[in-house]
């Protein structure tokens, strides 16, 4: 059997999160020698999806391999689980537990890819609903809010006022058409520049269209901002919110999202990481690279390779290198400039089945519901970042039947974040289930990453060793990564590549054939 | 199960992933080649990293559409595997029936599918090269299913096999793993169990129908690609209202080619 130290590769793809694996994609029919190793022993790396066993040994490995990982303090509470049927915990199998349960907006280019690549059939994709807000009255009282988030929602409101909503519908009627159709995707012309200026959320709505304060929140939640209303700005949210409107019906009526079946991102991961290896590309997991060593002479030619040695002991060349900051050996690592947020993972005993009303005749079944904590809500100063939950229910195939898993996140790292989400929890547990709804695991973590989707950019550095930025943090899929991936791709293929080619492919002979 | 809105067809449809998995060089690929092309290639070259085919089974109440992962073989592979058989609702764990250690092989891939795989998921234990062996023609028509293997002799009756191999061995035939041996293994584990030739195409399709007629119901309506389940969300827009499966190959335009009752 030839060794892998014989092959002359052309490239090494380190880690198997999902921008190695959407490379892995671009490059599975490019007829290059592609050897793809990750130095853990699943797939998928920050986007991976777990069992409750093998969340457990991640959080370990977290734990004990500080700095290796983009993540920090993992830390698993077992429930209070009763031995009463449906209020305990199943086997660990029953669960697969993203890291990246990120919604995939409609207008997002990540579809268009995985349609052009023929990889979206191997997919299963659903509707994430509702948003809700927290409200939190005098008194004791909470209560979730449903936001309005299309037209229609909004004539059918009966909490707001009939002013209130011509407030609102001047200002959407303002920022652009969002007729389905119209490609509204991202779209923060220079226009949308001169309109906002500077001017923050709270303040362009306030000024300019006179929207209620009371309907900052929910605005803001539709476009999953991580800072409070008065720290986000107002350019960002509004190319956000039309995003958000401009998706809506693009694939059915009554939702604008979608999530992935059977753990988020991981499903993507794994379906990129499957082409190439149907495309000739060999996988080594629990190996990663031990050391670079850069070739002899420093002028590098079209054919010279870099030799570099794996943490199995083989010694191999390729032409070039990829992966995040996080695959290369410790002491090539660039430092890292991250954000940092709390996020958690809970397990909870009931479907929550409040949360995922059909959202319109016809559509699918939701399966995802995002429910927003402003700060304020949860007891904390007006500027405070709000803290998300994503619910999904057992039809994502994350949980058992009767069970949610509730995907939690603030933008405040530490013990401070967590306890603000563990709030959360028991805020939307009172809300939206009897009080006989019992938390049975959660995980939590920090997780870091890039807030912003600035300077998403691979480096290339040295020549021909490509380091793929940080993952976004964003709670939304976003599109600054298949830019990442294209361009690492342009220079792996040099002057073979053609931008209309890339994950542009036919089907393979044997597959769908009818 | 929810009602096909397609007028031309009555049947229900449900996908099923599929991933073949044993030894190098004991025929998965050639089962599969069989089972989609009914075709035969002799020396045929091995497989590099995995490979993907589709093909229909139509049972009685349901057409059934397996998606298979054919995975290689080679050691230096043995990476892929997980990745085809996570979310897989079956799997066809391959042996070759000349080649004693391609069983002993096949048994550690039936308990990584128990430990890693899905907990509900079928398992075939398929001997291949039955073209080899003196059984070559009687097979036929003749599947050793669960359950259909002749009752055997008190367990451990290894003289009696070996005898019988001897026997067969002088006589020209080539089989090293007595059936007897494999079905009480695959008895004892729960699994399907077939001896094949994907040179003849004995018993071929008959493990693909006995894998679809294995698959569980509420398995088509909530596992992995399913194609009429609840909670999938469809984006052609022809589904079930309950359905929540969206398919993006359709926008706009409902082909029916994918993922729908056609």
């Amino acid at each position: 059997m030839e060794s892998l130290a014989d092959t002359p590769w052309d490239v090494i793809i380190s880690g198997t999160g999902l921008a190695q694996s959407l490379l892995a994609l671009a490059l599975s029919r490019s007829g290059k020698n592609v050897l793809h190793v990750d130095r853990n022993p699943y797939y998928g790396g920050s986007e991976a999806a777990f069992s409750l066993q093998e969340a457990e040994e991640w959080a370990n490995r977290v734990n004990s391999e500080t700095g290796d990982h983009p993540f920090e303090d993992a830390s698993i509470r077992l429930g209070d689980g009763s031995s009463e049927t449906g209020t305990q915990l199943s086997a660990s199998r029953a669960y697969t537990l993203s890291l990246s349960p990120q919604l995939i907006y409609a207008r997002s280019q990540l579809l268009p890819t995985l349609v052009s690549s023929k990889v979206h059939r191997q997919l299963e994709f659903q509707a994430v609903g509702s948003w809700w807000i927290h409200r939190h009255g005098d008194g004791n009282d909470n209560w979730l809010y449903r936001v309005p988030g299309s037209r229609e929602d909004i004539f059918a409101d009966d909490m707001i006022s009939v002013k209130s909503k011509r407030t609102l519908m001047r200002f959407i009627r303002h920022i652009g058409p969002s007729q389905p159709g119209v490609d509204e995707a991202g779209g923060a012309g220079s226009s949308l520049e001169e309109d906002v200026g500077d001017a923050s959320l709270t303040e362009y709505l306030t000024s300019k269209f006179k929207v209620p304060e009371e309907l900052h929140a929910p605005l803001l939640s539709l476009c999953l901002s991580q800072a409070s209303p008065q720290q986000t700005s107002a350019h960002y949210a509004v190319a956000r919110i039309k995003r958000h409107l401009a998706s809506l019906g693009v694939y059915g009526s009554g939702f604008g999202s979608l999530a992935v079946k059977w753990g988020g991102g991981s499903e993507i991961a794994q379906v990129g990481c499957r082409a190439l290896a149907v495309g000739g590309g060999v996988y080594v997991l629990n190996t990663g690279i031990e050391a670079l060593d850069y070739p002899v002479e420093h002028a590098i030619s079209d054919d010279s390779r870099i030799q570099l040695s794996l943490t199995n002991g083989e010694s191999i060349k390729t032409k070039f290198v990829v992966g995040s900051n996080w695959d290369f050996p410790t002491e090539t690592r660039l430092s890292c400039d991250c954000d940092k947020v709390a996020r958690s993972i809970t397990v909870v005993s009931s479907a929550l089945e409040s949360l995922f009303p059909a959202t319109a005749e016809g559509g699918p079944v939701p399966v995802g519901a995002v429910v927003t904590f402003p700060g304020a809500s949860l007891g904390e100063p007006d500027d405070s970042p709000p803290v998300y939950i994503l619910v999904h229910s057992s039809e994502t195939g994350e949980c058992p039947t009767g069970q949610c898993v509730l995907y939690g996140s603030v933008s405040r790292p530490g013990s401070d974040g967590q306890a603000l989400i563990d709030t959360a929890v028991q805020q939307l547990l009172q809300s939206a289930a009897g009080s006989d709804v019992k938390v049975l695991w959660s995980l939590r973590y920090t997780q870091l990453g890039r807030a912003e989707s600035i300077s998403a950019q691979p480096v290339s550095s040295p020549e021909r060793i490509i380091r793929l930025p940080p993952p976004s943090l964003d709670l939304a899929f976003d599109d600054v990564l298949i830019d990442t991936v294209k361009n690492a791709w342009q220079t792996i293929m040099g002057d073979e590549a053609n931008d209309h080619e890339f994950m542009t492919f036919e089907d393979r002979e044997g597959a769908y054939e009818e | 199960m929810s009602e096909s809105t397609s007028a031309n067809t009555a049947k229900p449809s449900s996908s099923v992933k599929l991933v073949l998995l044993g030894e190098a060089a004991v025929g998965k690929s050639s089962l599969v080649l069989r089972f989609v092309n009914n075709d035969f290639q002799e020396n045929k070259e091995p497989t590099i990293g995995a490979a993907f085919l589709t093909q229909k089974c139509s049972l009685p109440t349901r057409t059934i559409k397996f998606e298979i992962w054919d995975t290689a073989g080679q050691e230096r592979f043995a990476s892929l595997a997980p990745m085809y058989y996570r979310n897989a609702q079956a799997a066809l764990v391959v042996y070759d029936v000349t080649k004693p250690s391609s069983l002993t092989k096949a048994k550690h891939w039936v308990a990584e599918l128990q430990r890693q795989a899905s907990p509900g998921i079928v398992i075939a234990l398929v001997g291949n090269k039955l073209d080899l062996t003196n059984d070559a023609n009687e097979a036929a028509g003749e599947a050793q299913a669960e359950g259909e293997h002749e009752s055997s002799p008190a367990e451990g009756d290894e003289a009696t096999e070996e005898s019988q191999e001897e026997q067969d061995a002088s006589s020209g035939d080539a089989r090293k793993v007595p059936t007897r041996e494999a079905s009480a293994y695959a008895e004892e584990e729960g699994l399907l169990f077939f001896e094949t030739s994907a040179k003849t195409g004995v018993n071929v399709v008959d493990v693909f129908t006995a894998i679809a007629n294995a698959i569980p119901e509420s398995s088509l309506k909530s596992g992995r690609g399913a194609g009429a389940g609840t909670g999938q969300t469809s984006l052609s827009g022809g589904r079930p209202a309950e359905d929540s499966r969206v398919n993006l190959g359709e926008r706009g335009a409902a082909t029916a080619k994918e993922g729908c009752a056609c």
